[in-house]
């Protein structure tokens, strides 16, 4: 039986000072084109511009806060000292951090997993087809679109235990009002509270868009199974959501710990509600001025954000289901 | 097309060969170049220059146009304009624009202060006691003794505590504009039908004993006393307290650290008592003034600035009178606060010049009775006639009587930046979550010797 073996590389066994053959003048590599050079000039064109805001506007920014993490800087004055590492390690070892973390943690978590769960039921609701399902999904979106503070300040009047609604309907019932603003656990609950209303509506139609796009034939034919309401929302719904639910978490991790408005509004001393990002607005703006330490907290935000971003697509993606 | 809205690309699908690894590096250069070019502070230690005064201001000619930063204190945007619209009709070389550059003093000193490494000055803008200081260490803002020989200000026609609020190393920094104290307000109707006598408290304690007449009234209040909103004011309104049983944050005429000094526990510890074991005074939540307003409790303090607006608010009438004093002191209890008005460093001669003749005339007797007229703030000249004003609201006359009675504010919580945030954390744990008083005074006095051998001590 006659062996098989690969064809020589004719690239190294040609000898030196040979003519190479019209097949290896093909494979040599050729400098692009013109419609190469015309297909890149046009990317340029309409890229370009896009790039350089992004580099201006957000890498220079990025790359500005880092190098700011390194100083004592005072806000407003024109000198700053190089400290190094040194705001970081103060960041690290001081009794605050672990208060802030824990209120970002607890915030990004509630809000998160509030919004998406309300989102999905709200969601579910919003898609049977029945009268006035359309005010609905209007009424349930708008807060989204609403300013945050004009938000934050409406609230404000609502959970004011002296001159507020809730106040004045629990009095009414012979209850009195929970401290809302001066109990840090209850001012962080509060705040909870409106930013998953705020946000709610992104969530719900975002889900509905997954919604209206899973196969009937698939729910008919669970239901020709026998399958009940719950075995098909957990069985076919679901998993078939998934990339709807993915994109929804990443996106909603990200605001949240990135949430400020209504943190600004409603708690401006940030009692309870001291979250990374407020910490670094306060350390720049309503405390010391401490420029620096304030781009440290903000570069650890961004840390937190790049690691988070990554497993949630390394590890979270895999169980993503596109079909 | 696809069936599901968003689909995001597998990362494992995005191979970083050669040229990927080399496009990125080229960028991640890049945007360190652009950071390498951009603005910032000087780190050289090279350090900023001082703030002089040796401007020879008769060579200088005022600039045609000015812009004036305020926040509005008070709610004062309309007679701002209105004495703004009065100064450029009444000249010609300088046209004066209102810029609301924010809705409280530290929004207004946010934007100030990015406004010193992101351009854009103001030529006047308002310094809150708080801020002013920072200002001083900072070196942006320039002193004001020359300007105001410039253009003949008088500044012994100044309120003297009010001027004198604004001095530090024999040098002028600021010139008082919305300036105020805190008074007592109360309702009068929970008063009578108390069978209170209508007037303030002289002290702390003859008030706990009328607490249990206010909240047997009848009246319906959810607290005989509202203490101020913690967020806003706690280190300035509490230093009546504290000085009433003779101890203070600090001390007006240096830099040491007094909050865990006996006499300061005792004062907050009283305070803890009338919320937590008397059950008398409540805690603000968002405002104090409008809970008063509310009727929802009987008397409060703030600011002479919130004077016009708790009258118009009110639907009975409202009584004033001085701060209470303590077992301690019973007078001086009362501080001074409010906003100045100063001019900064980096902008040119000219709008320096035309900012000094603008605030001169912003402060005129007869402007500033116009100003406390439609705000309350107290006039900040002696030479104003306040006849009218007094005889039109009898009660600004207890602020302006009241100012015989100030005390210069204790440096702790003025000259300390962060001071006020970390006075009303601490004030705001003692209120609210019964927090050991000492052991809060004991960690607030570690915060603010921090905070003043970092951010004071080397600037001084």
């Amino acid at each position: 039986m006659a062996a098989v073996t690969a064809p020589a590389d004719t690239g190294t066994t040609t000898p030196a000072g040979a003519t190479a053959t019209p097949a290896g003048r093909r494979r040599r590599r050729r400098g692009p084109s013109a419609r190469d050079r015309r297909d890149y000039l046009v990317f340029i064109a309409l890229a370009g511009p896009n790039l350089v805001l992004i580099a201006l506007f957000t890498y220079r920014p990025l790359f500005e806060n880092i190098y700011y993490s390194t100083l004592n800087w005072t806000l407003g004055a024109t000198t700053a000292t190089s400290v190094g590492l040194a705001n970081y390690r103060e960041f690290f070892t001081s009794p605050d951090a672990a208060s802030i973390l824990t209120t970002t943690a607890v915030f990004t978590v509630a809000t998160v997993g509030g919004s998406m769960v309300l989102g999905l039921m709200v969601a579910l609701v919003l898609n049977r087809r029945v009268r006035g399902v359309g005010f609905a999904r209007a009424a349930v979106f708008s807060p989204f679109v609403l300013s945050g503070v004009g938000v934050g300040l409406v609230w404000l009047f609502i959970f004011d235990p002296v001159v507020g609604v809730i106040g004045a309907l629990l009095r009414a019932v012979g209850r009195t009002s929970p401290e809302w603003f001066n109990d840090p656990t209850l001012t962080l609950v509060m705040v909870i509270i409106v930013y998953v209303w705020k946000n709610l509506g992104y969530v719900a139609v975002i889900y509905l868009a997954g919604l209206q796009s899973i196969n009937k034939d698939l729910l008919e034919a669970a239901a020709i199974d026998g399958a009940g309401p719950r075995r098909t929302f957990f069985s076919i719904v679901l998993p078939l959501l998934s990339p709807t639910t993915f994109f929804v978490l990443l996106t909603s991790i990200l605001n949240s710990l990135q949430a400020f408005d209504l943190l600004r509004i409603m708690n401006p001393l940030g009692r309870g509600t001291n979250t990374l990002i407020y910490e670094a607005y306060l350390q720049a703006f309503a405390g010391s001025n401490r420029v620096g330490y304030s781009a440290t907290i903000s570069t650890v935000l961004f840390g937190l954000l790049v690691v988070l971003t990554i497993v949630q697509l390394v590890l979270l993606e895999r169980r993503v289901h596109y079909r | 097309m696809s069936q599901y809205p968003f689909r995001p690309a597998p990362l494992s699908g995005v191979g970083l060969d050669r040229r990927r690894f080399l496009s990125l590096a080229g960028l991640g250069l890049s945007a360190a170049a652009l950071a390498a070019c951009s603005g910032g502070p000087d780190t050289s230690g090279a350090g900023a220059s001082a703030a002089t005064d040796d401007t020879d201001w008769s060579t200088v000619r005022p600039a045609a146009a000015i812009t004036f930063w305020s926040s509005n204190p008070g709610a004062s945007q309309a007679v701002t304009q209105q004495l703004i619209d009065a100064y450029n009709a009444s000249q010609s070389e300088t046209k004066v624009t209102l810029v609301t550059a924010g809705a409280n003093y530290e929004e207004i000193a946010q934007k100030f202060q990015t406004a010193q490494a992101g351009g854009g000055l103001p030529d006047v803008t308002i310094f809150s006691d708080v801020w002013w200081f920072r200002y001083y260490m900072q070196k942006t803002i320039i002193p004001l003794d020359g300007l105001a020989e410039a253009v003949d200000m008088d500044l012994g026609d100044y309120r003297d505590q009010f001027v004198a609020d604004y001095q530090y190393e024999g040098a002028q920094w600021a010139i008082p504009w919305a300036r105020s104290t805190p008074i007592f307000y109360y309702n009068k109707d929970h008063w009578s039908k108390a069978g209170l006598e209508d007037r303030a408290p002289e002290t702390w304690q003859e008030f706990e004993e009328w607490a249990p007449k206010l909240l047997a009234a009848g009246t319906g209040v959810q607290a005989a006393f509202q203490l101020p909103a913690l967020a806003g004011y706690a280190g300035w309104t509490f230093q009546n307290n504290l000085w009433g049983w003779g101890g203070g944050w600090g001390s007006p005429d240096d830099f040491d650290v007094r909050c865990d000094a006996t006499e300061s526990i005792a004062a907050l510890q009283f305070l803890q008592d009338a919320v937590y074991k008397g059950g008398w005074a409540g805690v603000a939540s968002n405002s104090a003034p409008n809970d008063l307003t509310a009727a929802a409790v009987s008397a409060t303090i703030s600011s002479t600035g919130d004077l016009v607006g708790i009258q118009k608010s009110a639907t009975f009438p409202v009584g004033a009178g001085f701060l209470p004093g303590g077992p301690a002191e019973t007078s001086p209890v009362c501080m001074t606060g409010g906003a100045g008005m100063g001019i900064p460093k980096d902008i040119p001669k000219e709008n320096q010049l035309a900012a000094a003749k603008f605030i001169k005339f912003m402060t005129e007797p007869e402007n500033a009775v116009t100003f406390s007229a439609a705000t309350g703030y107290i006039p900040v000249r002696k030479s104003a006639d306040v006849s009218q004003l007094t005889a039109t609201n009898p009660l600004l006359q207890i602020a302006i009587d009241q100012l015989e009675v100030t005390r210069t504010q204790d440096r702790a919580r003025v000259f300390f930046p962060g001071a006020d945030q970390a006075m009303a954390n601490s004030c705001a744990n003692i209120l609210t979550q019964q927090a050991d008083v000492a052991g809060e005074m004991s960690a607030l006095k570690a915060a603010l010797t921090t905070i003043y051998d970092r951010d004071v001590k080397p600037n001084l």
